[in-house]
């Protein structure tokens, strides 16, 4: 970050912090809605556990592959990994069924466990397939 | 003690450096998942503006009746993109995560800008994101209002959004435009090598394994709001086809504490405010007025929604038989007590909408206590949640 900034830089700038501001304005004006103590302890809460927790764990599992994964198999477990990881990490509420407090039986309406299994079987099969065609046409 | 000696794939930096550095942190990357990330955000800011709009009506801005799927292709696209931005904003925010650790972090005034435009993006992208994927799974952590705080929270992250726009678009557009070649082109013996020695993802793997877990999460999701994906939504928090008479709600009648009212013979039906003749109705006077019938969709804020028959009686001729003017507008108001959509707004497009109804059948039966028995509202292109159920007052504007 140390090269020169031109006028698109501030300008943009400018009109980002504007529409900053006003974001935070909204929050303030509606603070009986928005809690804004509770608020700000979730948005900086949300960056520091992503930037300080979440990212080193990543970071921990990337280097367990490259370490004990073989190159060949290495990219498709990467890919697999990513993929159902993400899948556990939107499905983990369902999973979770917090949203049982609210005696809904509509809400959350499966067996959210045992359908995450299944997504994530898909995706590691589908993964070990296109590597293992890809790896035959690569020694073809 | 020097650092031993590694291969880059990196063609920034010379094939040969002292600390590792992975091929998949690179600028081009970090460009295209920016670039994803921007559509995806800017499609849900739009789409989320008009929700908003939906919900909190500006008197100067009456928003059409027609067409009358809009909201629910809107919001359908709303929680869609959303949830396609789970493993977009994770990988973008891997891939740029060791600038996380630049020290010092800041050397002139326009990098403090930079930086605290930064922090705004990265709290406000995962706030947004936390808090849509728990919003619809229904899981609250959070004792603030869901709807105020994303509302508010999206205008921080848009405005985050712009600022990073302007600080990298000539990095952007030079990422994005330049051709690459292959490290084993540039250089066929320590490249090649350099390519073993980095064995896994390539930039182009990467960045498929991202659209295939957005494809996923996509795939997986979807069906609750297009009937024909249903069978594959195994992560949608809702089913269309699961619930009272085979629909599913955001809120039951016992949730709404209704039960007994709703239930009770003694209900009626006003129509007042400002009208000539005021007009009460029980349900089978009701009943016994001219039946109309509309195919619209249920379209919640969370992202489901589903098409089916309604039948009951028009707004516009409730409006018409209590002598109210032709350009009317109305308040509806339910049975519930305690929430805060118990009275729905309706404008004067939609109060005078020919499939504007008040209804009190579903595909051809009785609506269920949860769907909102004796009567509820029904319009086209509207949210669910002003779509107000167990009815019992219309308050003429």
């Amino acid at each position: 970050m140390t090269h020169r900034r031109g006028l698109l830089f501030w300008a943009s700038a400018a009109a980002g912090w504007g529409l900053i501001l006003w974001g935070v304005r909204g929050a303030l004006h509606h603070h009986i809605d928005t809690r804004p103590a509770e608020l700000t302890r979730f948005f900086i809460g949300g960056a520091v556990i992503h930037d300080v927790i979440f990212a080193p764990v990543v970071l921990g599992v990337g280097v367990l592959i490259a370490r004990l994964v073989p190159g060949r198999w290495r990219a498709p477990v990467q890919a697999a990994l990513l993929i159902s990881g993400c899948a556990a990490l939107f499905a983990w509420p369902e999973v979770r069924d917090y949203a049982r407090v609210n005696h809904n039986p509509t809400s959350l309406p499966h067996n959210y466990t045992a359908n995450l299994l299944v997504v994530v079987l898909a995706v590691w099969l589908a993964t070990a397939l296109v590597a293992v065609v890809a790896h035959r046409r690569g020694t073809s | 003690m020097r650092p031993p000696e590694l291969l880059t794939t990196d063609p920034q930096l010379p094939l040969r450096q002292h600390r590792f550095q992975s091929p998949l942190r690179d600028e081009r990357l970090a460009a295209w998942l920016g670039a994803a990330l921007g559509v995806l955000f800017a499609t849900c800011f739009v789409t989320g503006l008009f929700s908003h709009l939906h919900q909190h009506p500006l008197p100067w801005l009456p928003v059409p009746s027609r067409p009358a799927g809009l909201y629910r292709f809107t919001q359908g696209l709303h929680i869609a993109a959303g949830i396609a931005s789970v493993p977009v904003l994770v990988a973008k925010l891997w891939v740029v995560w060791p600038r996380f650790l630049a020290f010092p972090p800041f050397r002139n005034v326009a990098d403090i800008v930079e930086r605290a435009g930064l922090a705004a993006l990265v709290g406000g992208g995962v706030f947004m994101v936390f808090t849509g994927v728990a919003n619809i799974a229904q899981w609250y952590p959070w004792h603030f209002s869901f709807t105020a705080s994303h509302y508010a929270v999206a205008w921080i992250t848009i405005g985050a959004i712009v600022a990073h726009l302007g600080a990298k678009w000539a990095i952007t557009r030079r990422a994005l435009a330049r051709h690459r070649p292959a490290l084993h082109e540039a250089d066929p013996t320590l490249g090649t090598v350099a390519e073993a020695v980095h064995d896994g993802l390539t930039r182009r793997g990467f960045l498929g394994a991202v659209a295939a877990a957005s494809g996923v999460l996509t795939v997986s999701t979807i069906g609750q709001t297009l009937p024909g994906l249903a069978p594959l939504a195994l992560l949608a928090p809702r089913d269309p086809r699961v619930g009272p008479q085979g629909r599913p709600v955001n809120r039951s009648a016992a949730n709404a504490g209704v039960i007994a009212r709703a239930t009770s013979p003694n209900w009626t039906l006003t129509v007042d405010g400002q009208v000539a003749h005021p007009l009460h109705f029980t349900l089978a006077e009701l009943l016994a007025l001219p039946s109309h019938e509309a195919a619209l969709p249920i379209a919640c804020v969370e992202g489901w929604s589903y098409s089916a028959r309604w039948s009951g009686v028009r707004l516009r001729d409730l409006l018409e038989m209590a002598g109210a003017a032709p350009d009317a507008a109305a308040h509806v108001e339910s049975l519930e007590r305690n929430s805060i959509y118990r009275v729905s707004f309706v404008d004067h497009f939609q109060a005078h909408d020919r499939d504007t109804l008040l209804a009190t059948h579903l595909d051809g039966q009785p609506l269920a206590l949860d769907h909102g028995y004796p009567l509820r509202l029904i319009g086209p292109d509207r949210p669910g949640v002003n779509q107000t159920k167990w009815v019992t007052q219309v308050v003429v504007t």
